[in-house]
């Protein structure tokens, strides 16, 4: 077997972004597309302040979560385990992107050119246009073209450079290194035997196909049994590109998926209760579709090939986001018998599927595991939860308001209100997981978030909730204004976890190098707090 | 050459010479006729030190060919008014038009004589730094020989940006135009401000990326962690301007506080004046008759002039010469009877015994323990009495070295901490040899092309050098062009290089006002511009601007329009890198890290079709020439070598006719010729073709040649270190000259002219010049403003590259205002805030960028942006420091140069943007 990686010394790495310009020639990539870059990540408080260069790109990862999560099966992994993009599949829905823990992947939805305008396009840039690209998901790809061109012609990849992706080749200072990880007498295999090394977010669990030399494996003053992973710090400096930021590959247009979609659910499951008490489905039904259509029409805005939408069903196998459409089929067409035939059983069926609907969207959000605030696996529980309250806070609103009258309003207010406690309960429990598991932007996105969901999205709709259920002269805006406030919170919470909250994982170094004849010193993780 | 890896149609090697560390050799991709893609050559891998790669730089030649922003055809002016908001009005016009107005206004000034009503030539030229447009400019130079007298001094940084006193005194003390360490040997290595990770070219990255793999220990000592301190052992924060207090401190600790066998004494001794005796009014002391230095020889007890066969000097004792002679400046002599002396080595340990770790912690802001464990470092890595074979030859092995920055090599204190440096060199018997501190190469002594030939046996047992005449009988005392440099600074030569090294802001500065005693400023009757920008790249660029808005004809060689082609009369687009045609030399050894086991040529040929109208230099060049009725003259120079390769040698001659004009084509074979024939003896004569199809040719380069010192022991020579007996006397003559003249303006730089440099608190000197000149409370102005170069800019004249700019904002620095991280805390300011950064002279705003590498004094502006005419750059909104930094005599030391540095305020004006 063959298991092509890369390695960086991190010793002999200045900075000088070669690799940078020279992926760009290879690649033709447009501006501000980098699949190769290098960061200038300091760490210290003066006078003693270390700066590393650490170049990055995608980690060709033995495990990689970008494949998992594709719906289309764009993205697949070689036998050598290459993970490549195939461009005529991809639908752009940039899942890939945020599933990423190493933001390796770019989404370019038009032209663009060095110097402005199509008017300004250059020869080198016309010659090299590949539309195919447009409004799908682009990153490095190791040279793909140049390895099996290469090895057509027996050359060695790492060796003959004709065989070897450009940023190595172009290494001014030999820092970069491809070749077989299996071969155990590989370039990069002795590379690793001969220094101590480490991979990035190792603890994500990817199994990066990208490896970081910091110091030789004997030598240099260091112990060899020293901690791999000392603890990181934080050193509240400006490390361009390094620290996490905000991702902005799903804008409003995702958030109003899940915003849509689990208050659609959630309605859904109420209405199916009522209709199973006697109430007609057609009201709450469609309410209930139509947010769910809603969601799924906002994703379809997002989506940089939207015309080849349908290709998101083709991974059933490992996306959730194929799962969740899969899903949405049988949940339509039960929806809409429910409400054709005004049969309580379909109606139950539909609440069911809108469960199963909710749930995918809730693992969707989960598997993205470039978003820290995202891959937290209690953010499933609160998804699920928000949703129904969400679903239950329209639904006792449009009861109390007299919009409808179900009957079972006080049965599904105390729901309400039990879920709503158990929601801000798992929210608190969501937040302290994040404590150490999240970047810092993310936690400051949250602690703006305490007004809105936890004030007036969990304390206030339990406190309406009560009185109308308790003070009946005040029940019906109790419960309207409660309700509303239950599901206002849900959607601010979500809205927030998805445009404000997701920050990406950054970058990180176990270690800082042994310059030359000095020791390293430990890691750094920018943008995150000390833990 | 052509090869076939994923559909490419072919591959064209060429090289790269964007940088003064280049050239390096390159392929670029051609795809249906359009260049897509730079890639290293690697058929030069095995010739090529770093293995036939190119840096970051030269990936920006493809934009930079189809760059849409390029001026497209020649230009005119049609608006005579010059000025920063005027607008030049250019037209396109015709290439006839084009020469024809040029060669009409260069006929015009000829016509009334090369010279000026002061002296100075009519004719003004101003290139790029470090002769890098040199490898660009085809046969221009040729056509400037053929000229007559040019007036070279109009800088756009050399000078002020360049590591002048190294220049200088490099080149004196051991043909170091630039200083390098033996990288691949090297061990221990004390870096003041050095940026070779930077600056240092492909070569340099890669040397030093090796060095490190083995284990070097690089002290970087700089007042803001640089990449290369980031790539460094350790880094020292130190206060800017203090260097030389340092390296002081470096000498007491091994002369004072160490046994004397921890040196090598036999270095020492035997390759350095340190034996020489003293007179008392501090020349050496010589043997009357001879008029030789004496020196103490230990085997008769007694003086004997210094190259007494078989003399054993003694460094340190009581010496009493019966009979001396002492001779001082204009030939004044005195004779001594029985006279106490001082060895030039005991002279060295008296003065800097007060230069105690204590005092320089206290000058630096560097511990006391951290300056003397450097110092011990060094001196236990040095090795003495190891040796190495080269080549079958053996020599000392002393892998240490001490390397210095711009700015710690520019302005005062430059000629401190270079003297300093080479001494400690001398200490350790570093100098020259295996390990150790060497030079690159020459550019004042002669020949350019070989450091070994340049060692000629000079006065007192060192070696020659063409210093500039003081004596009466001699000196130049009108100036030959506007900066002087052959009048004000002997040691500056009389080279092709030595206008542009001497005192280049004094020609800007002198155009408003002539100091006492000067000929009358005149503007140049032409001035042509190629590849520099000094309205941008200069000091107190706003007064620039206004000189250049005064010059009556400005010829820009331009590749975009920016802010000193804005006042041209003319615009003349030249074919650039992937378009032209022109053989260089390659190979030996060059700075900063190029020391090659080949040399040979390499050749930059048309790869793509020009752009637009854009015209080979060569082909310009001779077409100006023929209308200027100089092209005998021009294919003469050609002949002669201004093109780079003489066209005659033993053997062979490749001459051209002299009055046809010649194709670009038809010049480049016979060079291409007599290039191969250079390389092979005069065995073969390989024209153009050959190297259009391999690209390059090299010979073997002996890696003995890397190093001096077997050129100075073959000439039985020493270094001119520690004393400097030679430059004291240049200088009390060069006073004695001015003096005459009435001329007192220059006294401080005079002062300069130490047989020791005596440490003159330079942080004060600057503080108390921006005092005095600008009225100004210097406590108004707490922050050192110090800048650094970038590799992703250094030298490339590629502001307006897209790809430059993206790949270089991956580095901290590139996008603001550089500060220390707890210290904007303190001022309130947050990381991407506006900030105001003012200097006495002028302020500059930019964006703050928040790091803990850089001492809380200081502040540091990447780079030298600040555009508002060069497309893509006026857009950065990224500040210079040279809007901000004054030209002042002051600051200006005796070699003619200034220091990168200026003290500013700061000021919090809004928030990100």
């Amino acid at each position: 077997m063959t298991r092509w990686a890369m390695v960086a010394d991190l010793d002999r790495c200045v900075g000088c972004q070669t690799c940078t310009a020279a992926c760009k020639h290879s690649n033709a990539t447009p501006p501000g597309v980098q699949w190769r870059k290098v960061l200038d990540i300091e760490s210290g408080e003066f006078p003693n302040v270390l700066r590393t260069f650490v170049p990055v790109g995608c980690m060709h990862c033995a495990d990689p979560p970008c494949m998992h999560v594709c719906p289309s099966t764009a993205t697949g992994q070689r036998s050598d385990g290459i993970v490549t993009i195939d461009y005529d599949l991809c639908i752009g829905c940039a899942y890939c992107a945020v599933a990423c823990p190493y933001q390796a992947r770019y989404k370019v939805d038009r032209p663009r050119f060095a110097y402005g305008s199509a008017a300004m396009r250059m020869d080198s840039e016309a010659v090299r246009e590949d539309t195919r690209r447009l409004g799908v998901a682009q990153k490095c790809t190791f040279c793909a073209d140049r390895i099996d061109s290469g090895r057509a012609r027996a050359l060695t990849p790492g060796i003959d450079p004709e065989a070897t992706p450009a940023c190595v080749n172009a290494c001014i200072a030999d820092a970069l290194h491809f070749g077989d990880l299996d071969d155990p007498d590989s370039n990069v295999s002795t590379l690793l035997r001969r220094h101590r090394h480490f991979a990035m977010h190792e603890a994500v669990g990817t199994g990066p196909g990208f490896h970081y030399l910091w110091a030789k494996a004997s030598g240099n003053g260091e112990q060899p049994d020293d901690p791999p992973d000392p603890p990181r710090t934080d050193a509240g400096t400006v490390s361009p590109g390094a620290s996490p930021w905000l991702q902005r590959h799903w804008d409003w247009r995702a958030a109003g998926n899940f915003m849509c979609g689990g208050a659609g659910t959630g309605l859904a499951a109420f209405a199916a209760a009522a209709a199973l008490a006697g109430t007609a489905f057609m009201g709450f039904g469609l309410a209930s579709l139509a947010f769910i259509a809603t969601g799924l029409f906002c994703v379809w805005l997002e989506i940089g090939r939207p015309w080849r939408f349908i290709n998101v069903i083709f991974n059933p196998r490992t996306s959730w986001m194929t799962r969740e459409a899969l899903t949405s089929g049988p949940l339509f067409v039960t929806g809409f018998a429910a409400v054709l035939f005004e049969s309580a059983v379909l109606a139950v069926l539909t609440a069911l599927f809108g469960l199963v609907f909710l749930y995918c969207q809730a693992r969707m959000v989960h598997a993205a595991k470039g978003i820290p605030a995202w891959r937290e696996a209690r953010v499933v529980l609160l998804l699920l939860v928000t949703g129904v309250v969400e679903g239950g806070g329209l639904f006792l609103a449009a009861n109390a308001l007299d919009i409808v009258d179900t009957g079972i309003e006080t049965a599904a207010a105390c729901v309400v209100l039990v879920l709503i406690g158990l929601r801000w309960w798992l929210w608190f429990r969501y937040l302290a997981a994040l404590k150490t598991a999240a970047p810092k932007g993310a936690l400051d996105a949250f602690d703006g978030l305490r007004l809105p969901f936890v004030l007036g999205g969990n304390f206030m709709p339990i406190v309406l909730i009560a009185v109308g259920l308790l003070v009946d002269p005040v029940a019906a805006p109790g419960l309207a204004l409660g309700g509303l406030a239950a599901f206002a919170g849900g959607w601010a919470f979500k809205f927030t976890l998805i445009t404000r909250a997701a920050f990406n994982q950054g970058f990180a170094i176990n270690r800082t190098p042994a310059r030359g004849g000095g020791r390293g010193g430990p890691g750094i993780k920018p943008g995150w707090s000390m833990s | 050459m052509s090869r076939n890896p994923a559909g490419a149609d072919r591959s064209i090697a060429t090289y790269c010479y964007q940088c003064v560390s280049g050239p390096d050799l390159l392929t670029v991709r051609i795809e249906n006729g359009v260049a897509t893609e730079v890639a290293p050559n690697f058929t030069a891998a095995e010739v090529h030190p770093a293995g036939g790669k190119v840096c970051v730089k030269a990936y920006g030649l493809i934009q930079k060919t189809y760059n849409p922003n390029r001026v497209r055809s020649p230009m005119k002016r049609t608006n005579p008014k010059k000025g920063r908001n005027e607008d030049p009005g250019f037209v396109a016009i015709s290439w006839d038009e084009a020469l024809d107005l040029v060669a009409g206004a260069l006929l015009e000034a000829r016509g009334k004589g090369l010279m000026d009503s002061s002296g100075y030539p009519r004719l003004a030229v101003s290139f790029g730094g470090a002769g890098t447009p040199t490898a660009y400019m085809g046969t221009f130079p040729a056509l400037l020989a053929a000229w007559g007298p040019v007036d070279f001094g109009f800088g756009s940084g050399q000078g002020v940006k360049c590591y002048h006193s190294e220049h200088l005194y490099g080149e004196f003390w051991h043909r170091a135009f630039t200083v390098c360490p033996d990288t691949p040997l090297c061990e221990y290595l004390v870096s003041f401000g050095s940026n070779v990770e930077a600056s240092g070219g492909v070569c340099g990255v890669k040397r030093n990326a090796d060095a490190r793999a083995r284990g070097i220990k690089r002290v970087q000592v700089e007042p803001h962690l640089s990449v290369t301190g980031a790539c460094s052992t350790e880094w020292i924060p130190i206060k800017p301007k203090t260097d030389a207090a340092f390296l002081y401190a470096m000498l007491h600790v091994m002369l004072h506080e160490h046994p004397r066998e921890r040196l090598d004494l036999d270095f020492i001794k035997h390759r350095t004046s340190a034996p020489y005796l003293l007179g008392r009014f501090g020349y050496y002391m010589r043997d009357p008759e001879t008029r030789k230095p004496l020196i103490w020889d230990a085997l008769t007890d007694s003086p004997v002039p210094f190259d007494t066969p078989g003399a054993e000097p003694v460094l340190e004792a009581p010496f009493l010469v019966e009979k001396g002679l002492e001779i001082g400046a204009d030939g004044q002599e005195w004779h001594h009877k029985p006279e106490r002396c001082m060895s030039a080595f005991e002279k060295l340990v008296a003065h800097v015994e007060p230069y105690s770790p204590h005092w320089a912690s206290k000058v630096c802001g560097v511990p006391v323990k951290t300056i003397r464990r450097v110092a011990i470092d060094f001196l236990e890595h040095a090795r003495i009495g190891e040796t190495i074979e080269i080549e079958g030859e053996t020599l000392p092995l002393r892998p240490v070295c001490i390397t210095l920055g711009k700015t710690v090599n520019n302005g005062w204190g430059g000629f401190d901490c270079v003297w300093a440096r080479t001494t400690i060199a001398c200490l350790v018997g570093a100098l020259e040899v295996p390990g150790g501190m060497l030079g690159t190469t020459v550019r004042l002594n002669r020949p350019a092309t070989s450091r070994q030939a340049s060692v000629k046996v000079g006065p007192d047992g060192f070696m020659d050098y063409p210093m500039n005449p003081t004596d009466k009988e001699h000196w130049i005392s009108r100036p030959e062009v506007r900066n002087a440099n052959r009048t004000l600074i002997p040691l500056v030569a009389n080279s092709p290089w030595s206008q542009a090294l001497g005192p280049t802001h004094i020609a800007w500065m002198m155009q408003d006002n002539a100091p006492d005693h000067w000929p009358e400023p005149t503007v140049p009757d032409v001035w042509i511009v190629y590849r520099t920008n000094p309205a941008i790249s200069f000091w107190e660029t706003e007064k620039i601007e206004q000189t250049i808005a005064r010059f009556p004809f400005t010829v820009a060689f331009a590749y975009s329009r920016n802010e000193t082609n804005h006042y041209a009369d003319v615009l003349l687009p030249e074919c650039t890198d992937l378009e032209s045609l022109q053989l260089i030399r390659i190979g030996g050894t060059k700075y900063f890290e190029q020391y090659w086991d080949k040399q040979g040529f390499a050749l930059r040929q048309p790869a793509v079709t020009p752009h637009g109208e854009a015209r080979d230099f060569t082909w310009i060049t001779t077409e100006l020439a023929k209308r200027l009725g100089l092209l005998a003259e021009y294919n003469h120079a050609i002949a002669k070598g201004a093109a780079g390769v003489p066209l005659k040698g033993e053997g062979y001659d490749f001459s051209l006719q002299p009055d046809a004009s010649h194709s670009v084509e038809e010049i480049w074979d016979a060079i291409c010729r007599a290039a191969s024939a250079e390389l092979s003896g005069g065995a073969d004569n390989q024209g153009l073709d050959y190297y259009l199809e391999h690209g390059f040719r090299v010979a073997p380069f002996p890696k003995l040649d890397w190093y001096l010192y077997p050129s100075i022991i073959a000439n039985e020579l020493r270094f001119e270190l520690p004393y400097q007996e030679r430059l004291y006397r240049v200088g009390r003559q060069l006073a004695n000259r001015l003096h005459e003249r009435g001329i007192s303006w220059w006294d401080s730089q005079l002062e300069e002219y130490d047989p020791l440099p005596i440490w003159k608190d330079y942080p004060g000197l600057f503080e108390r010049a921006l005092a005095e000149n600008f009225d100004i409370d210097i406590d108004d102005f707490p922050f050192w403003l110090v800048t650094a170069r970038s590799m992703q800019y250094a030298w490339g004249a590629n502001v307006d590259i897209q790809v430059i700019k993206e790949v270089a904002d991956n580095i901290a620095g590139h996008g603001g205002v550089v500060i220390n991280a707890r210290r904007a805390a303190e001022l309130g300011i947050s990381a991407g805030d506006r900030v105001e950064v003012r200097s006495p002279i002028a302020s500059t705003r930019g964006f703050a960028v928040l790091r803990n590498g850089i001492r809380p004094d200081t502040l540091l502006m990447i780079g030298q942006f600040d555009h508002w005419a060069t497309p893509v750059a006026k857009n950065f909104k990224v500040p210079s420091m040279n809007r901000l930094t004054p030209m002042l005599l002051d600051l200006t030391d005796a070699t003619g140069s200034g220091s990168d540095l200026v003290k500013v305020a700061l000021r919090r004006i809004g928030g990100p943007q």
